[in-house]
């Protein structure tokens, strides 16, 4: 992504061309919109955050500050408002109490492809206390990039690599219990 | 699972495209936002003599109890008080007699004023 047509589309809509948002928009939109997926794990809910988040770009295109990257400035935007979202309404919740998820597991019943580990993962993830899930959302969307990561975030480097660390940890050790839970509901 | 195996899962999230139709329904909604009227101000012009009214209302009243404070039934705490105000009261009465209350006025309208430039060149900003 080219940052000098984003300022020059950016210089064009505080000008008052209103259509020149639409070209920072079909720049965006993509990452935006995936970025609220991995919050909510709910395509249509995504498009709505996104689109929401964009607005909110377009209402605050003046407080952008040149010294940052307006991609920077977008995400920080998009991340402060789907965080917020996820708070007042959380994407359905796993229970985290399977023991007979975890009987499975431990029974050596586990003969589980990449896209069945991959669904446990994020199961995990979802289940996550919010300020680990968030960081390690962040995190991966912006390619395993922690400075990138804690712009996007609005945190200092070290909670966000903190955060990571323990955050991985719970999941490892909760993991068991979801990929147990998913043997469970393919076998019934 | 290893760290490297959790960097794998997630490295290989697989993407979502947009609907046709986002980028579309974004931009109605950026128009629609556009050319709808902007916020009306708060406004600053009629409430100002109410809010003038509260702060001598309160520079009345922080002046009224240091004059008189032996008013009421007296308890321990409150003697404790009334000799601390005692102490208090002849330096309030000079510093009236300099006009001292005025000069509280002052200042405060000037901190109001001063925090109203600010909050309005910054938004201009």
């Amino acid at each position: 992504m080219d940052a000098r047509e984003d300022q020059e589309d950016v210089e064009r809509v505080l000008a008052g061309d209103i259509s020149a948002f639409e070209r920072i928009v079909l720049r965006w939109q993509k990452p935006l919109v995936n970025l609220a997926y991995r919050f909510c794990r709910d395509r249509s809910r995504a498009e709505d955050m996104a689109q929401e988040a964009f607005l909110r770009a377009f209402r605050g295109l003046k407080g952008w500050r040149r010294d940052a990257a307006f991609s920077s400035w977008l995400f920080a935007i998009a991340t402060n408002f789907y965080r917020s979202e996820m708070r007042r309404i959380p994407e359905g919740m796993v229970p985290l109490d399977s023991i007979e998820g975890r009987a499975a597991l431990n029974a050596g019943l586990i003969e589980l492809n990449d896209e069945d580990r991959g669904r446990a993962v994020r199961r995990a993830v979802s289940a996550l206390p919010r300020k680990y899930k968030d960081v390690l959302v962040l995190f991966y969307f912006h390619e395993m990039d922690v400075s990138a990561a804690a712009r996007s975030l609005g945190l200092p480097e070290g909670t966000v690599k903190a955060r990571l660390s323990r955050g991985r940890k719970i999941l490892r050790s909760r993991l068991p219990q979801f990929l147990g839970e998913l043997i469970l509901e393919e076998a019934q | 699972m290893k760290p490297d195996e959790l960097d794998r899962v997630f490295s290989n999230e697989s993407e979502i495209v947009p609907s046709s139709g986002f980028a579309r329904s974004v931009m109605a909604a950026v128009r629609s936002e556009a050319s709808a009227p902007p916020p009306i101000p708060f406004p600053w012009k009629r409430a100002m003599p109410g809010l003038l009214a509260c702060v001598v209302a309160i520079v009345w009243g922080v002046v009224d109890v240091f004059r008189y404070p032996s008013r009421g039934s007296g308890s321990v705490a409150q003697t404790t008080m009334t000799h601390w105000i005692d102490g208090v009261v002849p330096l309030l009465d000079k510093a009236r007699m300099f006009g001292a209350e005025w000069v509280l006025l002052g200042l405060l309208l000037t901190y109001a004023g001063l925090k109203l430039t600010w909050h309005l060149a910054g938004r201009r900003m």
